[in-house]
């Protein structure tokens, strides 16, 4: 009888052990985008490398990303967007108080080997082949994913480069409830809620996230597929092949900003998004710890060593990086950006 | 005190009660009946958790009338490799989500060795009701195989033996004497794949996005609005969940009377 003791006590260990379990090392938490997945992991192995550290990184969606702090209370030492705009929008005052910009990426379209027509498409007659039937493309879901949004930008942008109106209606009016008007010089992009969006599935292939695609794109289930230049870039290896875009849609050009601004995403919560050029952006949550691993991965991020790995993985560092609030900015950190 | 083993038990049992239901309670808590009764208004949400329902009802269906023979095979019989194929049975289940979707995609998908014949016939798995079933047939049928089976071997084979002496043929004892026995068990198997189907988020959302199953809304709904407005969303559908649960059980209870005792 007495011996049955030994259960409970085993339990009690292992939960001890389970709460003890790691806290031996310091921990680096990691919250970002999912097209930062392969630098960041580069950027991590360098970390380490030089600290006695667990870096720790959680990829996700950029807004699920910025929802684990702000909704479910989730604590991490960096958050890193695809969009800065959001970190601006969601998580300031409360959740942060300044963000860097750090890095830019463009919009092409991705296909393999398999992909229908692969031999013509080109920068010029791409919506042409994406109209064609029988032919798939795919995004991500523009209520869940800046590239979502940003994919519908491209295309309504496309009608104003290629001066053709109806790019728009082909590809997306017709095969969904996304809906595109005129109204005061600007073109705005109408998003319904998710389960109200009635996409074509036999011509648009749509998921959460735009790394969710990049499975259907390889299998050969979409031709072509909406991405961010760095992610398709990355998969070069993997029979991905890419399009690049003139600079005038594919919202890289900061120079650009106007034109990009003419066109604008409405949500059904009420959010707006105007077009801009695709730039990063990464802060320290206010809740965080005051770590100097923080710091330490945040300059490897910003020195030449950050820059290189971006490079290398065809994204553009954006060098020096420009910061709103400076102010607000850790002061060891100060000399690596500039005021915006 | 001779039954202090029981009160021990009943301690720890405790535990393990209030661990699962603690987070439950606390979900319903957050919402409140203001927040469900929003929920029940929303005609999105309802369409999603109707089609999580049919999607995993027809894929318990599929599983009891492939998963239930296999049972009854694995339970009487031995044979070489059997030990192999009680293994592959169990794979789904270990199998991350995600991966066990993309798998699918590589069999079912446009370019796969069955979705190619498939799509000549114009059957449509990538996003489609049809995804959906295979994504939570694919997870949830080791459940009920597993159930069903020890549904099985807890019948002793000489009952079958006996009827089959007194003339009934093969088929008739199974059907007569061993499935009753184990209907039970079979139903238990039923509930708890079908309840595992409803739950399958990762392989579903890699093969079948659209129509939108409640998992794959209650995340969008999350992504866009933040929990206060998938959270009801969720305590909606484990509220149904949880009365079809208990209504079943219930109705369950009348098969205990062939269990052994």
């Amino acid at each position: 009888m007495r011996k049955l003791i030994i259960f409970p006590i085993i339990g009690i260990v292992l939960l001890l052990a389970l709460f003890t379990f790691n806290q031996n090392k310091e921990e680096l938490i990691i919250f970002h985008a999912g097209s930062l997945t392969k630098p960041f992991d580069e950027l991590e192995r360098e970390l380490e490398k030089r600290n006695n550290i667990d870096v720790r990184r959680e990829f996700a969606g950029s807004i699920a990303t910025i929802r684990k702090i702000t909704e479910l209370g989730k604590k991490a030492d960096i958050v890193a967007s695809a969009d800065y705009t959001l970190i601006e929008d969601m998580m300031y005052p409360e959740y942060a108080n300044f963000c860097i910009k750090f890095a830019k990426n463009k919009m092409v379209i991705a296909y393999t080997n398999k992909s229908a027509c692969k031999d013509e498409i080109n920068g010029e007659n791409w919506y042409e082949i994406l109209g064609k039937d029988g032919i798939k493309f795919g995004f991500s879901n523009p209520n869940d994913d800046p590239c979502g949004y940003r994919s519908l930008m491209v295309i309504q942008l496309a009608e104003t480069y290629y001066k053709n109106d109806s790019i728009f209606n082909e590809l997306i009016e017709k095969n969904s409830r996304i809906k595109s008007k005129e109204w005061n010089g600007k073109f705005v992009i109408e998003v319904p809620p998710t389960a109200e969006l009635n996409i074509n599935t036999d011509k648009i292939v749509m998921r959460s996230a735009e790394i969710d695609l990049m499975a259907l794109l390889e299998s050969g289930e979409i031709d072509y597929l909406f991405i961010y230049r760095s992610v398709a870039y990355q998969h070069r290896y993997s029979g991905i092949h890419f399009i690049e875009l003139p600079e005038e849609i594919d919202l890289s050009n900061y120079s650009l900003v106007d034109f990009y601004g003419k066109v604008v995403v409405n949500f059904s919560t009420g959010k707006s998004i105007e077009a801009k050029p695709i730039i990063y952006g990464i802060t320290i949550p206010l809740n965080a710890e005051n770590k100097d691993d923080t710091i330490d991965f945040l300059i490897l991020l910003l020195n030449e060593t950050g820059q290189k790995i971006f490079e290398e993985n065809g994204q553009i560092p954006i060098v020096p990086a420009i910061c709103d609030n400076i102010e607000n900015l850790p002061s060891q950190l100060k000399k690596y950006v500039v005021r915006e | 005190m001779r039954e202090k083993i029981i009160i021990y038990m009943s301690v720890l049992g405790g535990i393990a009660v209030i661990f699962i239901a603690l987070p439950i309670i606390n979900v319903f808590a957050s919402v409140g009946i203001g927040g469900l009764i929003e929920a029940m208004k929303d005609k999105n949400a309802i369409n999603a958790i109707l089609v999580s329902f049919e999607a995993a009802f027809f894929a318990t269906l599929l599983s009891l009338i492939f998963g239930v023979p296999l049972a009854y095979i694995l339970a009487r019989k031995d044979f070489p490799g059997k030990s192999i194929i009680e293994s592959i049975i169990d794979l789904p289940v270990v199998i991350p989500h995600t991966v066990a979707g993309i798998a699918l995609l590589m069999i079912f998908g446009s370019n796969g060795l069955i979705g190619t014949p498939l799509e000549e016939f114009g059957v449509k798995i990538v996003d489609s009701m049809l995804g959906i079933t295979i994504a939570m047939m694919f997870v949830s049928m080791p459940f009920l195989i597993n159930y069903a089976r020890e549904g099985f071997e807890a019948v002793d084979p000489r009952l079958e033996y006996i009827a089959m002496s007194l003339g009934a043929t093969k088929t008739k004892a199974i059907v007569s004497i061993t499935l009753p026995l184990s209907m039970r068990s079979i139903f238990v198997g039923s509930l708890m794949a079908w309840a595992r189907a409803i739950s399958e988020f990762g392989a579903v959302a890699v093969i079948a996005y659209f129509p939108l199953t409640a998992p794959s809304y209650i995340y969008s709904q999350y992504l866009q609005y933040g929990l206060e407005k998938s959270a009801p969303v969720a305590a909606f559908l484990l509220f149904i969940c949880i009365l079809i649960f208990i209504s079943l059980r219930i109705a369950s209870t009348r098969w205990k009377r062939y269990d052994k005792d």
